[in-house]
């Protein structure tokens, strides 16, 4: 499908990650070529009654050290997680920020979470119910709620334009990307910062999590035949994302241009993936794209070793890429830095943008045996050299909220 | 039928659109129209219930929950351990 030629172009000019695997992109990116796995025993909270007690847990995070400014040293871990993001993701685009005067009502500042800060309310409620404290720390409510991780962000920058959060579980993030790459490429902004954020690893989250008996107790294996759920992770992934002559302009290097945005909803069941639903939001964003299936070199899957959703991404691409999908490299590394839930699809497109820049495909790991219902190439176990033009991130959340990004190489 | 499977019947029934009276301990949970999400109510409604831990988990099919049968063993075989570790205890 043909796009209009005077479209504006929307391009990447800085990203930013923390993870379980590393905090920083070049930290992230070399523990996924080697295959290391984050995800261990829960060292956050104490795991007595529960029976889960591993997760992708970010170490070592030290606000001071990784937050620009004082505002972040009172922000719930989530925010924080946004904030050391956003700083890497700046820093790389050279913008001169805080932005002035016009300039700022030209940006646009949307960091969403899946949930926001959760635990700074269980920390609440367990003053209030348990110890029968008479108040909440003051700040509670500004630490809670979804939408603080943007405006702690906006402040930062000096972002005036539209600043908010957004809220679709495990694909919050690409749905926050997305409505970034549509507000420049529509006019309304010259440039972003979109992803987002979650830390939501506490005990009472984990116990809710335990009860929907989805997590598995040992690791999260996508695709494999020995697969028995997903692991919980936290993390944050943002972006600059900037109009493409605005970026030419004041000499930017340029890693990725971001060329396809599908999202679709299920309408269908809150926990039971339709092929339909997802299918077809691959399908807008190839549209969108104006791409072909072959065009896809490696997809960064949703990929969360549960039952269905893994055997559902799979009858999914095979529907939309037909024969091409035997020529794809497809890969989850939530097997190495678990699910960030909202942030997922956030730190997953920092892989998708480091895959195209160095022609290496992230792997899957602990693939020991495959799944006859699961018959791609999913990198087991090893990264791969191959060339990567194009990339798509796939995220599927909950409730059957389905978003997908298309990244490309900087514009010749 | 004991108190233990009539019990789980009702909890059972509870979770179904349209409870059927013709519930066996011979009936397959697939024939009961319960769906996962479903499954994870019924399963944290018996450890309510009986105040015990049931280790189910939706991406294994578990023989434990072939039948309304099956699930009354596994629930009266988890009283009785934690009852002899109790004792034990």
């Amino acid at each position: 499908m043909a796009q209009p030629k005077d479209r504006r172009r929307v391009v990447v000019t800085g990203q930013g990650v923390v993870s379980s695997v590393g905090i920083g992109q070049d930290a992230f990116w070399s523990a996924l070529k080697k295959g290391e796995c984050g995800i261990g025993e829960v060292t956050l909270f104490p795991t007595e009654e529960l029976y889960i007690t591993i997760a992708g847990e970010v170490k070592d995070f030290d606000p001071k050290e990784r937050c620009q400014s004082k505002q972040f040293m009172l922000a719930d871990r989530y925010s924080q997680f946004a904030g050391c993001a956003a700083g890497e993701a700046v820093k790389q685009s050279g913008l001169e920020m805080p932005l002035q005067g016009e300039k700022g009502y030209r940006a646009a500042c949307i960091i969403g979470s899946g949930i926001g800060g959760v635990s700074t309310m269980e920390l609440s409620y367990k003053m209030l119910f348990e110890e029968k404290k008479r108040a909440t720390h003051p700040l509670t409510l500004l630490k809670t709620i979804g939408s603080s991780a943007a405006a702690h962000v906006s402040i930062e920058y000096g972002i005036t334009g539209p600043c908010f959060g957004v809220v679709s579980a495990c694909s919050t993030a690409p749905h926050s990307i997305g409505l970034v790459y549509r507000m420049i490429r529509e006019g309304l902004c010259d440039l972003g910062i979109g992803g987002a954020s979650e830390a939501s690893l506490n005990w009472g989250t984990t116990r809710a999590w335990q009860a929907m008996r989805v997590l598995s107790p040992d690791g999260l294996f996508p695709f494999a035949k020995g697969r028995n759920g997903t692991v919980l992770g936290e993390g944050s992934g943002v972006f600059v994302l900037e109009e493409y002559e605005h970026a030419k302009e004041r000499g930017a290097t340029i890693l990725a241009e971001l060329v396809g945005y599908g999202m679709t909803s299920d309408a269908a069941d809150m926990v039971n993936p339709s092929i339909d639903g997802a299918s077809s939001a691959m399908q807008i964003a190839l549209d969108d794209a104006g791409l072909s299936p072959g065009d896809i070199d490696y997809i960064n899957a949703h990929g969360t070793a549960t039952t269905v959703n893994d055997i559902n991404e799979t009858r999914a691409i095979r529907r939309v890429f037909g024969n091409a999908a035997n020529n794809l490299s497809i890969s989850s590394t939530k097997s190495m830095h678990g699910h960030c839930l909202g942030a997922g699809g956030g730190v997953e497109a920092v892989a998708a943008i480091k895959a195209i820049e160095e022609n290496i495909v992230p792997p899957t790991m602990g693939f020991n045996e495959p799944d006859p219902e699961c018959d791609l190439d999913y990198t087991p176990n090893e990264a791969r050299e191959r060339e990567v033009t194009y990339v798509m991130s796939n995220s599927f959340a909950f409730g059957g909220l389905n978003a997908v990004l298309i990244f490309g190489p900087p514009p010749a | 039928m004991d108190d233990v499977a009539t019990k789980i019947i009702d909890i059972l029934k509870k979770n179904m659109k349209e409870p059927s009276d013709s519930i066996a301990l011979d009936t397959p949970l697939t024939d009961l129209d319960i769906e996962s999400l479903d499954l994870a109510v019924i399963v944290f409604d018996i450890e309510d219930t009986f105040g015990i831990e049931i280790p189910y988990n939706a991406n294994e099919e578990v023989e434990d929950f072939a039948t309304v049968g099956s699930v009354v063993d596994k629930v009266k075989s988890i009283m009785a351990e934690s009852k002899s570790s109790g004792a034990a205890a």
